[in-house]
């Protein structure tokens, strides 16, 4: 390993590992397993309505405290989608399928074991293979002029909307309502105001804590009150957290071949968990011997959990990758934090290992320190966090809407944001209920805005003329991949049919 | 999410969705056309870049119309892709939802005039009861409602001294003291 890296993590240990630094990612790993536990908060809403706290606490600290909760929550959903079957987070569906199966069958502690066992290991692997790639793969970005930025957002946009969830036309419906909520107000380059309406309170834009908040907390509270409140969860009876020897043996070649599979998927500007951990369980199965074959969808098999669970942490620790060297986030959560750097002033990209390096290296340190808190955290405690899921619905959720007051108030004390969470709360209705999917409202909400400053540039350094996408090689390469993201599914699906 | 006790998903009673996406359409494509006015007031000014402010919004008009169009369509031949059945009941109830928003509407009115601890308060009193309702329990009478009131006090409470003193984050409060 290049001696200068090592001496910047080491740094970045020492930055990390100061007391009130490590008690920032203890409180964001408790906070983080805790709101991961309970269903109806995510980590991307959770960060969202704590942001408020950027005005007062330091970046490193508050970076890694949101870093803890991101982990947190990764961990968190596990247990409750094992033990309730009811998955708060996309990338623990899969676990749920094996996992609550398990668990079913008196094997709850064996499950619970494996993914959070499977989600350190795969968690730092992750961490290490960031550590290493990251700085490397920054030097290069930062050759990377305006048109080659625009053409990587072009390609979060294509494969966060049309190529994640069911379907294309919902997905880019729900792009272009993040867009054009992110064109409000003040535009950067040119200071005209656009889509206004006169609204004073527009002129700044639309916060994308306001937008998560409303979109995710607000309307999962109104969701269970309109549609939900007859539905029943049951909840499975914990047992040892024991693993047997049979079992170790299983899980961990499931572990490595999870995280093998999720930290591509995380790095690219692909975003989510969703792929990589259904096709870690689709090799699960494939791979399975003949007699552990018969356990998938039956009595639970563990490596449908191990897998997984593995892909899943892994993917989620490699969206750092883009977030800290391009300043792409791939996932609503990489989309807030992205927002926290920024209310610091620090901009997100290749520069930030420069600039704030030591920022970015504490960040890193804490990401293994955070690894094994949270085993710890998890296995020996987990009784703890079963608790948890024992608080009823109702003020559950009605809670919720006071830490979404704060967040949503707290960001820059006008009533008129809670007027609009509550519109957005309602709009998150009528997008459930019609399945358009949420993740790309928030990426473009962020990420539009930035692409548009690096689409102008770009066609000022074309002087006015679109070719300069098409004269470079590195944006003419990524233009190619995202035709062939949109067309390929498409290909494949007609072959199929003929 | 609803299950069978060995943990399969009961699907929802088929519901009629076609009034439901053909309003999500006309909602989309009057709030294009709401942009599509705005737009028009935004200036084309490029200077040196080829292209002015007005022109990504302009795309984000035009491609919510045709996302618009193409729903309207979709969902008028019955015909829409992927779409699976909704979690929850098939049909909503309005009476509690109307509690819930109640609550965030009363605490967007009051917060500024009662302070955070006393308007959150009432907010989760009057949430807490809609969510009671929608699992099919009584509201409950006047003490119950006072009870909700107490527990949302004592939730709103220590989460705004939390935040005010300890993470200097700006919360309004009915007295000057800060503390109320």
């Amino acid at each position: 390993m290049d001696i200068n890296l090592w001496n910047q993590l080491l740094g970045g240990f020492a930055t990390a590992a100061t007391p009130v630094n490590l008690l920032w990612a203890l409180a964001g790993c408790m906070l983080g397993t805790a709101i991961g536990v309970l269903p109806g908060l995510g980590p991307a809403v959770t960060v969202a309505m704590l942001l408020p706290i950027t005005g007062q606490v330091e970046a490193t600290a508050s970076m890694i405290f949101f870093a803890g909760i991101y982990y947190g929550a990764m961990y968190g959903g596990s247990t409750t989608s094992i033990l309730l079957n009811t998955p708060g987070e996309t990338g623990t569906m899969v676990t749920a399928l094996e996992g609550f199966k398990m668990a079913k069958h008196g094997r709850a502690g064996a499950a619970l074991a494996t993914s959070a066992i499977g989600s350190f290991v795969a968690g730092s692997i992750a961490t290490v293979l960031v550590t290493l790639f990251a700085p490397v793969l920054a030097e290069f970005a930062v050759k990377l002029g305006p048109p080659e930025y625009f053409c990587l957002m072009l390609l979060a946009f294509t494969t966060v909307s049309a190529v994640l969830g069911g379907s294309t036309l919902r997905g880019l419906t729900s792009l272009f309502v993040g867009l054009a909520l992110g064109l409000v107000g003040m535009d950067q380059i040119s200071a005209q105001v656009r889509w206004t309406g006169g609204v004073m309170e527009f002129m700044d834009g639309i916060e994308v804590v306001l937008v998560a908040v409303g979109l995710f907390a607000v309307s999962e509270a109104l969701y269970n009150a309109l549609y939900e409140g007859r539905s029943r969860a049951e909840l499975n009876c914990m047992t040892s957290t024991h693993m047997t020897r049979p079992e170790w043996k299983r899980s961990w070649p499931a572990w490595l071949r999870g995280t093998a599979l999720g930290f591509p998927f995380g790095c690219i500007p692909a975003g989510g968990s969703e792929i990589p951990t259904f096709l870690s369980y689709a090799t699960e199965k494939k791979l399975a011997e003949p007699e552990h074959k018969k356990e998938f969808g039956t009595t639970g098999a563990i490596e449908g959990v191990a897998g997984p669970e593995a892909a899943n942490n892994s993917a989620v620790t490699a969206t750092l990758v883009p977030l800290l060297t391009l300043g792409i986030p791939t996932s609503v959560t990489a989309a807030i934090l992205l927002s926290a750097l920024q209310n610091y002033g620090i901009q997100a990209g290749p520069q930030l290992f420069t600039t704030s390096s030591d920022l970015v290296w504490a960040l890193i340190a804490s990401l293994y320190i955070g690894n094994v808190m949270l085993l710890v955290l998890n296995l020996p405690l987990v009784g703890l966090w079963v608790k948890l899921l024992k608080i009823p619905k109702a003020p559950l959720y009605a809670g919720i809407l006071i830490f979404a007051t704060v967040g949503v108030y707290g960001m820059r004390q006008s009533s008129f944001d809670l007027w609009l969470m509550l519109a957005l709360g309602l709009v998150g209705v009528v997008m459930r209920r019609y399945d358009f999917p949420t993740a790309p409202v928030i990426v473009g909400l962020i990420l539009g805005p930035l692409a548009e400053a690096q689409m102008r540039n770009a066609l000022s350094i074309g002087e006015g003329s679109w070719t300069v996408f098409l004269n470079r090689p590195m944006s003419l390469a990524l233009l190619i991949v995202i035709a062939l993201v949109l067309i390929t599914p498409r290909l494949l699906a007609w072959h199929r049919r003929s | 999410m609803q299950h069978t006790p060995d943990g399969h998903l009961i699907q929802a009673a088929t519901v009629n969705h076609r009034p439901g996406q053909l309003a999500v359409a006309v909602g989309l494509l009057l709030a294009s056309a709401c942009m599509a006015w705005g737009a028009t007031h935004i200036s084309s000014d490029a200077g040196y870049a080829g292209v002015g402010p007005n022109f990504l919004p302009w795309v984000a008009t035009l491609a919510l119309a045709v996302c618009g169009l193409l729903l309207f369509w979709q969902a008028w031949r019955g015909a829409y892709d992927n779409m699976p059945e909704p979690s929850g009941a098939p049909h909503g109830d309005w009476h509690s939802l109307a509690w819930v928003v109640g609550g965030i509407a009363a605490n967007a009115t009051l917060i500024e005039r009662l302070g955070f601890i006393a308007s959150c308060g009432l907010c989760f009193a009057l949430a807490v009861r809609g969510l009671r309702m929608s699992e099919g329990k009584p509201g409950g009478a006047w003490h119950q409602s006072m009870k909700d009131l107490l527990i949302g006090f004592a939730i709103a409470a220590p989460v705004f001294w939390l935040f005010t003193k300890v993470l200097a984050v700006n919360l309004p409060a009915l007295t000057a003291t800060g503390w109320l």
